[in-house]
C-alpha cells in the first residue's frame, strides 16, 4: 500500500494532545462533537490516530499561506 | 385588540400522541355521519358541529366565542369501535413485534446489549449522525433470537401484509401428516422400503402409536414429529399464519417497558409504542375542510370530510353487529373496512391499496396527500407561494437607461403601489396623489383612514377625498420614478438573478433594460419574460437599495471579478475606438461624448488639415478616473497602458471593458468604487453607441468570401490532407501501420486520420484568414472578443472539419457502413462526416447529414444537462440554506456544528478577491501603498513614517524657525 500522507496534495494531520484540544474547544465554545469528522480509515490519518481523537490539518493556502482546520476522528 | 406580542418559539418537540390527549383537546365527540339537517343547520354531534369551529362570516364559535377568520377552529374526536393501525407507524410497529417478546413484551436483547446499544445511541446522537442504523442494527440483534432471554419463550417470524396487516409465522404439524409418513416409507432410488415397525424402533415410539399416527388417528406431539421427520428425513409441517389484530398489537406494545423502548431510540415520556394503535381519532376543525357553496345552492363537502362520514358509518356498523353478536367473520370484515378506511383518511396513496374515490372517480385528497409534493402544504404554501406586488412581462433593450434602472410600464406602475404614510410634510404630495384618481398615472388606488378603514379610491371619488387626507393617514400610491423593486429572472442560479433596480415608468407593454445587465440574468431579448416585486416598507426598501442594486451586484463571487461590462458591439465599437487610434474632429469628439458627463473636451491632439482633432484614446481617456494607474494585455494582443487616468497605447475591448473581468471595470470597481464602476459602464456603453453609429458596422456573406486563388489553394490543402488519409489506409490495410503506445492499431489509424484532417482544417483556416482584411468586420469582432472566434471564421470560409459523435467520427448507421452511398468498411475522410466544404460554400447532402448528427449531439447534451444541473443546484441549496457565518468567523450549521474555521478558510470576500490563477488573490503591497497614500497628506510626512527620510534635529529653541520650515511647509 502507498502512504499517501508523503503526496504533496496530502495536507499534514498531527494529532492533538488533551492540553491542545481542550484549548481549541475554548476557543470556538464547543464540544468535540461539533468539530468536523473525518473516518477513521481516513488513508491519510497518522497510524496511531483512534476513533475520538482530533487531528489538526494544516493545508497551504493561496490566500492565508496555512489554513488550519480540526477534525473529530469517527468510526 | 387581536393583535397578540409575537412570541418566540422555544423548542418544538415530535412524538406520539396519548389518545386521551385527543380526548381533552377535542370540543366535541362526533357520533353522527350527517352534517345538516334539512333546514341547513349543522347538526350537533356531527362532522359539522359549530363547537369544531365557523366558517360562515357573522357566526359566532360555540367554543371560543370568536368570528370567523380569528377563530382557528377546534378538533373533535371519534370513538373508535375497534382499535386500528396508523398507516405511518406500520414499518415502526412491524420493528417492534419483530425485536420484543411474544410473552413477556420485553426486547429480546440481554442487558448487556441492552446497554451496548443505548451507549451506540447516545454516541451517534451526540455526532447528529442517523439513529436508524442503530435501531435497525438493535432489531437485527433481537431478532436473531430463537428464545427471550427474559422467559424463555420461543419467539416466532412477524410477516408484514402491507399496509397494515401483521401475521405471526409458526411451523406446525401439516394435516397431511399421515400421508406424508406413507409416502416416505415407500421404496425410492437410493432408499429401502421402511416397515413400521422399523420405524418405530428407529424412532423410539410405541409402534400401536405408529399405527395410529400412520392411519392419522392420532397427531404425533412435537417430539415425535421430530424423531419421525428425522428418521424418514421428510417434513411434517406447514406454515400456520396467526394474524394479528390491532387490539392485540395494542396489548403487546402496552406491556412493553419504558426501559425498553428508550433503547430503541423512543422517548418514553412522550411517546408509547400502544399509541401508534389508534383507539381515537382526532376529526379537524371544519376550519380545515370547508364545505363550499355551489351556484346551485347545493353544499359540497370537502374530501376530508367525505373520508370522515366514511370512517363513522362503518364504526356504527361495527358497533351495532357487535352488539347484535353477529358472526366473527362479519365482525373481522368491517374491522378490516374501518382499518381501511382510517389509512385511506392518512394516505390515499399507498401501494397495494386501491385508493378512495369521490362518486365522480376522482381519488380523494386526503391528509397526507395535502402535505406530499410541488403542490403540497411544504413546498407549494409555505417556501414558495404567490405573492401580490409583482408583475411578469416581456423585456425589450433601452440603451438609454442606467443598468440600476429598468423601464416599468405605465400600466404596470397603475397596478403595483407603495405605501405613504401622510404627514405634515407630504401632505400636499400625498393629496396630489389622490386627486390624480387611480387612472392617471402618478395617481393612488387606495386610502386607509387613521381609524383603519381602508377605503378605495376612484375615478369619482378622488378629488372629494384628496380634501379628506389628513396627517396620518396612508395612501397608497402608484410607482413612480426614482422607486426601488426587485427584478428576477428565472432561473435564479446565482444571487444576481435577483436585484434591485430603480423604477422609470415608462409607456407600452415591456419592460426595459439596460443591455449591460443581460449576462448577470443571462437574459435575451428573444421573448424572455422577467418578474418584478415591489417593496412594501422602509426596512426592504432600505435593504434592497444597500445590498441588492444592480451596481452593488457588480462584482461576481463566483470568479471575484466584475459580471457586468460591455458587451457585444460595444466591445466592437471601443475596438473601433483605440485600436487604430482614428481622429475626430471637435463636433465628432463631442458627439461621442454626448450621453456623458463630459461637456469639454481636452486639449487637442493635434492639428490636422486646419482642423483641430482628437484621437480615440483621448476621447477614451475622458471617462476613466484621473488618478487610474494600469498595464495589461488586450484580447486583440497588445499591451494596454492607462498613466493618471490617460490611455496611453493599446486596445480598449473585451480584456480592458468587457463582462467577465474586463480589467478596467474591474479595477475601477475595486479601488475606486461600486459607483464609479456604474458611471464608467454607463458612460462606456454609451460612448460605445455613438461610437458604432459613427463608423457604421455591418457584416454580410461577402465578408466571409475568399478570392478564387484562396479558394483553389484551400482546396489543395484538403485535397492533399485526403491523399495522406488514403496513405494512411493503404499502410494501415497492409498491416504496415504502427501502433502508438497504449493504442490499438485501429485506434492509432483514427487518432492519424483525425490529425491529419484537424490540420487540413486548420490550413484552412489559416489561408483564408490571410485574406481578409483587418477592417473585416468578423476578424473585427473575433479579435476584440466582441463576438464568435477565428474558428467561426475558419469554418465559414475554410473548411467545416471534421464532424464528431462521442468524440470520434461518426461510425453509427448501416452495417460497416454510415450511409447505404457508401462501401463497406471505407474508412476515408467523407465516409465518415469530414466536411471539407465551408458553410459559405454550403454543404453537400451527405455533409450536410454528418453535420446534423454532431448538431444533434450537441442538443441533447445540452438538454441533458440543464435538467441534472437544475436538480443538482436544488439539492445543494437545500443542503448548505442553512450554513451560516458566525460572529466568531465560523461557518456553523444550525445545530453549531462547525462547518469551517474560517469563512472559506481564509476569511476573504470572493466577490474581492479573484479567483482566476494568474494572478495573486491578495495584493498586499499594493493595499499597504494606498493605505500609506490617503494617510499622509504630503511626501516628507510619509517618508518620515516609513523612516526613509530623519525628522531635522532641534537642537536649540532659537532653531524652532528653521526646525518649522523643514518639518512643514
Ligand atoms: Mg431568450
Ligand atoms: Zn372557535
Ligand atoms: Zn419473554
Amino acid at each position: 500500500m502507498v502512504d499517501v500522507s508523503n503526496h504533496t496534495l496530502v495536507p499534514d494531520h498531527t494529532l492533538l494532545d488533551d492540553g491542545e484540544l481542550e484549548e481549541v474547544l475554548e476557543e470556538y465554545n464547543i464540544e468535540k462533537t461539533d468539530l468536523p469528522k473525518i473516518k477513521r480509515t481516513d488513508p491519510a490519518l497518522p497510524k496511531e490516530a483512534d476513533t475520538g481523537d482530533v487531528v489538526k490539518i494544516t493545508r497551504d493556502s493561496r490566500t492565508t499561506d496555512q489554513a488550519v482546520v480540526y477534525r473529530l476522528v469517527v468510526e | 385588540m387581536s393583535q397578540q406580542a409575537p412570541q418566540e418559539i422555544g423548542q418544538l418537540s415530535f412524538g406520539l400522541m396519548d389518545p386521551e390527549e385527543y380526548r381533552e383537546m377535542s370540543a366535541t365527540k362526533i357520533i353522527t355521519a350527517d352534517t345538516y339537517d334539512d333546514d341547513g343547520f349543522p347538526i350537533d354531534m356531527g362532522l359539522m358541529d359549530p363547537r369544531l369551529g365557523v366558517i360562515d362570516p357573522g357566526l359566532e364559535c360555540k367554543t371560543c366565542g370568536k368570528h370567523s377568520g380569528s377563530c382557528n377552529g377546534h378538533f373533535g374526536h371519534i370513538e373508535l369501535a375497534a382499535p386500528v393501525i396508523h398507516v405511518g407507524f406500520a414499518k415502526l410497529i412491524r420493528r417492534l413485534l419483530r425485536g420484543t417478546c411474544r410473552e413477556c413484551a420485553r426486547l429480546c436483547l440481554t442487558e448487556d446489549e441492552k446497554r451496548e446499544f443505548s451507549e451506540n445511541l447516545d454516541r451517534t446522537r451526540a455526532l447528529g449522525q442517523d439513529l436508524n442504523d442503530v435501531t435497525k442494527a438493535a432489531i437485527r440483534q433481537a431478532r436473531k433470537k430463537d428464545r427471550c432471554p427474559h422467559c424463555g419463550e420461543p419467539q416466532y417470524d412477524i410477516q408484514h401484509e402491507k399496509p397494515t396487516t401483521y401475521y405471526e409465522v409458526q411451523q406446525v404439524l401439516s394435516s397431511e401428516y399421515s400421508d406424508r409418513i406413507a409416502a416416505a416409507m415407500e421404496p425410492d432410488e437410493d432408499s429401502e422400503r421402511v416397515t413400521p415397525t422399523e420405524l418405530a424402533e428407529e424412532t423410539d415410539i410405541d409402534p400401536g402409536r405408529i399405527q395410529e399416527i400412520l392411519s392419522g388417528d392420532f397427531r404425533p406431539r412435537e417430539e415425535d414429529r421430530k424423531a419421525i421427520e428425522s428418521a424418514l428425513d421428510v417434513d411434517l409441517t406447514e406454515e400456520d399464519m396467526n394474524k394479528l389484530m390491532p387490539s392485540d398489537i395494542r396489548d403487546w406494545f402496552e406491556a412493553i417497558p419504558d426501559e425498553d423502548i428508550e433503547v430503541l431510540g423512543i422517548n418514553s415520556d412522550r411517546s408509547r409504542p400502544e399509541w401508534m394503535i389508534l383507539t381515537v381519532l382526532p376529526v379537524p376543525p371544519v376550519t380545515a375542510r370547508p364545505s363550499i357553496t355551489l351556484d346551485n345552492g347545493q353544499r359540497s363537502e370537502d374530501d376530508l370530510t367525505h373520508k370522515l362520514v366514511d370512517i363513522i358509518r362503518i364504526n356504527q356498523r361495527f358497533m351495532e353487529n357487535r352488539e347484535a353478536g353477529a358472526p366473527q367473520l362479519i365482525i373481522e370484515d368491517l374491522w378490516e373496512l374501518l382499518q381501511y378506511h382510517v389509512t385511506t383518511f392518512m394516505d390515499n396513496e399507498i401501494s397495494g391499496t386501491p385508493p378512495a374515490r369521490h362518486r365522480s372517480g376522482r381519488p380523494l385528497k386526503t391528509l397526507s396527500q395535502r402535505l406530499k409534493g410541488k403542490e403540497g402544504r411544504f413546498r407549494g404554501s409555505l417556501s414558495g407561494k404567490r405573492v401580490n406586488f409583482s408583475a411578469r412581462t416581456v423585456i425589450s433593450p433601452d440603451p438609454t437607461l442606467s443598468l440600476n434602472e429598468v423601464g416599468v410600464p405605465d400600466r404596470v406602475a397603475k397596478e403595483m403601489t407603495q405605501t405613504m404614510n401622510v404627514n405634515e410634510r407630504n401632505l400636499e404630495e400625498a393629496r396630489r396623489y389622490v386627486s390624480n384618481g387611480p387612472e392617471s398615472h402618478p395617481g393612488a388606488n387606495y386610502v386607509r383612514r387613521e381609524d383603519g378603514r381602508r377605503l378605495k379610491v376612484t375615478e369619482k371619488n378622488c378629488e372629494e377625498l384628496a380634501e379628506k387626507v389628513e396627517p396620518g393617514w396612508e395612501v397608497s400610491r402608484h410607482l413612480i420614478d426614482g422607486d426601488i423593486v426587485i427584478f428576477n429572472r428565472q432561473p435564479s442560479l446565482h444571487r444576481m438573478s435577483i436585484m434591485a433596480h430603480e423604477v422609470v415608468v415608462m409607456p407600452y407593454k415591456t419592460f426595459r433594460l439596460n443591455t449591460v445587465v443581460c449576462p448577470p440574468y443571462n437574459a435575451d431579448f428573444d421573448g424572455d419574460e422577467m418578474n418584478m416585486h415591489a417593496l412594501q416598507n422602509e426596512e426592504a426598501r432600505a435593504e434592497a437599495r444597500v445590498l441588492m442594486r444592480v451596481q452593488e451586484q457588480m462584482l461576481s463571487p463566483r470568479f471575484g471579478e466584475n459580471i457586468l461590462g460591455a458587451i457585444q458591439d460595444h466591445v466592437t465599437a471601443t475596438y473601433l475606438l483605440t485600436n487604430q487610434n482614428p481622429h475626430f474632429n471637435e463636433t465628432q469628439a463631442l458627439d461621442l461624448l454626448r450621453a456623458t458627463r463630459i461637456d469639454e473636451l481636452p486639449e487637442p491632439d493635434g492639428v490636422e488639415d486646419g482642423e483641430e482633432y482628437w484621437t480615440g484614446r483621448t476621447v477614451f481617456s475622458e471617462l476613466l478616473p484621473d488618478s487610474l494607474d494600469l498595464e495589461f494585455t488586450s484580447s486583440a494582443g497588445d499591451t494596454v497602458v492607462i498613466e493618471d487616468g490617460e490611455l496611453i497605447e493599446g486596445t480598449i475591448d473585451e480584456d480592458a471593458v468587457g463582462a467577465f473581468g474586463g480589467e478596467v471595470v474591474d479595477t475601477i470597481a475595486k479601488q475606486y468604487s461600486r459607483t464609479r464602476g456604474r458611471i464608467f459602464i454607463n458612460e462606456v456603453s454609451s460612448v460605445a453607441v455613438r461610437t458604432i453609429m459613427h463608423f457604421g458596422f455591418s457584416i454580410s456573406i461577402d465578408d466571409e468570401s475568399i478570392p478564387p486563388e484562396a479558394q483553389a489553394q484551400v482546396d489543395e490543402a484538403i485535397e492533399e490532407a485526403n491523399e495522406r488519409v488514403e496513405e494512411l489506409i493503404e499502410t494501415y490495410e497492409r498491416g504496415e501501420l504502427e501502433s502508438l503506445p497504449g493504442r490499438t492499431i485501429d485506434e492509432t489509424l483514427e487518432m492519424k486520420i483525425m490529425q491529419t484532417l484537424g490540420q487540413a482544417r486548420d490550413s484552412a483556416g489559416d489561408i483564408a484568414e490571410d485574406h481578409f482584411d483587418d477592417d473585416n468586420p468578423a476578424v473585427v469582432m473575433a479579435e476584440s472578443g466582441a463576438r464568435g472566434s477565428m474558428l467561426n471564421l475558419t469554418q465559414m470560409a475554410g473548411c467545416v472539419g471534421q464532424q464528431a459523435v462521442r468524440g470520434e467520427r461518426i461510425n453509427r448507421g448501416y452495417e460497416n457502413r454510415t450511409l447505404s452511398h457508401f462501401e463497406e468498411n471505407d474508412l476515408s475522410a467523407d465516409a465518415h462526416g469530414f466536411v471539407e466544404h465551408s458553410y459559405r460554400e454550403g454543404l453537400n447532402p451527405k455533409e450536410f447529414f454528418f453535420h446534423a448528427m454532431g448538431g444533434r449531439e450537441g442538443l441533447v447534451d445540452t438538454a441533458v444537462r440543464t435538467s441534472k444541473s437544475g436538480y443538482l443546484q436544488r439539492r445543494l441549496i437545500n443542503a448548505l440554506s442553512e450554513l451560516e457565518t458566525q460572529y466568531d468567523g465560523t461557518v456553523r450549521d444550525t445545530s453549531d456544528t462547525i462547518v469551517q474555521f474560517e469563512f472559506g478558510e481564509d476569511g476573504t470576500s470572493p466577490v474581492e478577491v479573484s479567483s482566476s490563477e494568474e494572478e495573486d488573490a491578495v495584493d498586499v503591497d499594493q493595499i499597504a501603498d494606498r493605505v500609506l497614500e490617503s494617510e499622509f497628506q504630503d511626501e516628507r510626512e510619509k517618508e518620515q513614517f516609513l523612516g526613509e527620510t530623519r525628522e531635522p534635529t532641534n537642537l536649540s529653541e532659537h532653531a524652532d524657525d528653521w526646525w518649522l520650515a523643514q518639518s512643514d511647509d
